[in-house]
């Protein structure tokens, strides 16, 4: 599935990147299937409106998006689940968790809806991460980073093409983050699915084909 | 895990009060219309209810200074009978023929009454309280008649106290035989006449058709019969007081009783106050269906941030609409059920009810209350999902 992007300004930058061009702003790009993006971000220019425009949770900007030449503003809701639960899966950098629901739950609500990862291979992953004892603790008790790492596993609990990453190893230690690389690595390679990953510093987290100075 | 999410904030509390304004809503509505029916089933129906809902009117012509004396003037002709088919709310006409034969009626024992007695017969279909044994057949020396219910009256109230006669009990009178000369000089024959049964609509004495039909053709006197036509009929009406029918009567100068019109009036007061009734019920299943419906936007108002998060996950509003529907409609049409159930205990006590008047009601609700009932429950049904599917659809 290819994505691009034609002279998209979100309405909030207009002032600031009407006039100049950025890596990601007010230009045409577009990436295949396949391809490691990283996007690199200093605070305040668009980092998590970008990850919300390609998910289609903002529509407040100009320009086109495109998710395999389809513009994603003229998608209805009832198609954009099936881009949601198909196609491409996202990390938010808030995690967005269900809080009243436990860890496994929230996994669980994910992997029931497109039913292609199995109870064994979510509980599996979720203890690769660390969370072997924390499955049945409920959301808003879980800290950041235990929260960060179900959220990943939610993430993989479905097909995709694309994997939409916003800071995705913020709240996590070295060592956590590294596993859960490991984790994203194997699931994107199996499908043979793209990555976006947008931070704000420069990092080798994963074998990026081309890195976008936003 | 959805049902956690998204019926969370459903407080039973809250949830048995939209229900109760909903059951109590539709139950009204049923109510209110199964009354409609029931009224029109009185009146109108099929069922043993004639009296109640049609007016039946005994006509004459009128006599005047200038048709008095006059032979025929007050027989009604085929003509008129065919024109009184067609009058504004008439629904059927009976001709009330007459005996053409001397009759005369003699009562033995403690009861030393004796006198002429005129005889009348309608077609059976306009006798209000039909007797099994209303059967009479030449040959046959019994013959069954109908008095009506008022000289019982006029004789236990007025003659029997002034002549220090015993009173009698309907049933006391029918055990009484009464003899009957009918016919003149040699040919004359004698009946034993046994009364069974009392008239409120006819105020004269029935003896079955064949009777009289024998009578005239065998003891009455010469020429009577072929050239007299009936001199009274008997309409039955759907509503005398209707202006076109009272203008009908008017013009062609028939006499009638008026205190049937004062029923008919009355009737149509009860029937707008059952439209009113049911105009009211119309308004509370308004309010019923209401709060329901703001218990539903209230219940997704609250689920609002799961609702979100789940369409983020990827859960289309379809999918969670039709979750909240598969909840929500059930309930609708429990509460649909059991005001039905309501409405048919109603119907049950009702008609055991009016039974005991000697009216008759079926037992079960007529098709208009199953209409209203599948009516509304098919508009519940649709201002449910309409207002789930909206409510979703915002989010």
């Amino acid at each position: 599935m290819k994505l691009s992007l034609q002279g998209v300004i979100p309405v909030p930058l207009r002032e600031k990147v009407s006039v100049a061009k950025s890596g990601m702003w007010n230009t045409s790009v577009s990436f295949d299937k396949g391809e490691y993006i990283f996007v690199q971000a200093p605070s305040g220019t668009g980092k998590t409106t970008l990850i919300h425009i390609l998910y289609g949770l903002r529509n407040d900007y100009t320009g086109e998006v495109k998710w395999q030449d389809k513009a994603l503003a003229a998608t209805d809701n009832e198609a954009l689940a099936s881009l949601r639960t198909k196609s491409v899966s996202v990390i938010f950098q808030d995690m967005r968790l269900f809080p009243e629901l436990t860890a496994w739950e929230n996994v669980d609500i994910k992997r029931r809806l497109t039913n292609t990862v199995t109870e064994a291979q979510a509980n599996e992953w979720l203890d690769r991460l660390g969370l072997q004892t924390k499955k049945n603790s409920i959301g808003s008790t879980l800290s950041y980073g235990e929260q960060q790492r179900v959220a990943i596993v939610r993430a993989l609990m479905q097909p995709f093409e694309w994997l939409l990453m916003d800071e995705p190893f913020s709240h996590l230690d070295h060592a956590n983050a590294k596993k859960a690389i490991g984790l994203i690595l194997e699931v994107v390679k199996k499908h043979n699915a793209g990555i976006l990953l947008a931070d704000l510093d420069e990092n080798n987290y994963f074998p990026y084909t081309q890195t976008i100075i936003l | 895990m959805l049902k956690t999410l998204l019926m969370r904030s459903q407080h039973k509390s809250r949830l048995w009060a939209a229900l109760l304004a909903l059951c109590i809503g539709t139950t009204l509505l049923l109510l209110s219309v199964l009354i409609w029916w029931n009224f029109r089933e009185l009146l109108y129906g099929k069922n043993q209810n004639d009296t109640l809902g049609s007016t039946f009117l005994i006509i004459g012509k009128r006599v005047t200074e200038q048709n008095m004396g006059v032979a025929n003037a007050t027989v009604f002709q085929q003509a008129d009978i065919d024109s009184l088919k067609q009058a504004p709310q008439v629904q059927d006409v009976g001709v009330i023929a007459s005996n053409h034969f001397p009759v005369y009626a003699m009562m033995g024992g403690k009861l030393p009454l004796a006198t002429d007695l005129p005889l009348e017969c309608v077609p059976d279909k306009f006798i209000d309280n039909m007797p099994d044994d209303w059967k009479w057949e030449p040959g046959s020396r019994t013959l069954p008649i109908i008095i009506s219910s008022q000289f019982l009256d006029i004789y236990n109230y007025v003659f029997a106290p002034s002549q220090g006669l015993p009173q009698l009990s309907e049933s006391s009178v029918k055990s009484i035989a009464l003899n009957l000369k009918v016919g003149e000089g040699d040919s004359a024959e004698i009946f034993s006449a046994h009364v069974v049964g009392f008239s409120d609509r006819i105020g004269s004495v029935l003896a079955p058709q064949s009777f009289i039909d024998y009578g005239n053709k065998v003891h009455g006197k010469p020429g009577a019969t072929a050239t007299a036509g009936p001199s009274q009929l008997i309409l039955k009406t759907k509503d005398p007081s209707d202006t076109k029918f009272a203008d009908y009567i008017q013009r062609h100068d028939y006499a009638t009783n008026s205190q049937n019109l004062r029923w008919s009036k009355i009737r149509a007061i009860v029937e707008v106050v059952t439209s009113a009734t049911g105009i009211l019920a119309l308004l509370l299943m308004g309010i019923g269906t209401l709060v329901f419906i703001l218990f539903i936007e209230l219940t997704i108002a609250h689920a609002q941030h799961s609702l979100t998060l789940l369409l983020q996950v990827g859960y289309s509003p379809h999918y969670l609409s039709r979750f909240m529907i598969q909840r929500f409609l059930p309930l609708v049409f429990g509460t649909v059920a059991f005001s039905m159930i309501i409405t048919i205990i109603a119907q049950v006590v009702t008609a055991s009810v009016v039974k005991s008047q000697g009216l008759v009601l079926p037992l079960v609700p007529g098709w208009p209350v199953w209409a209203a009932l599948f009516t509304s429950t098919a508009i519940l049904a649709v201002l449910v999902t309409q207002s789930i599917s909206g409510a979703i659809k915002k989010r």
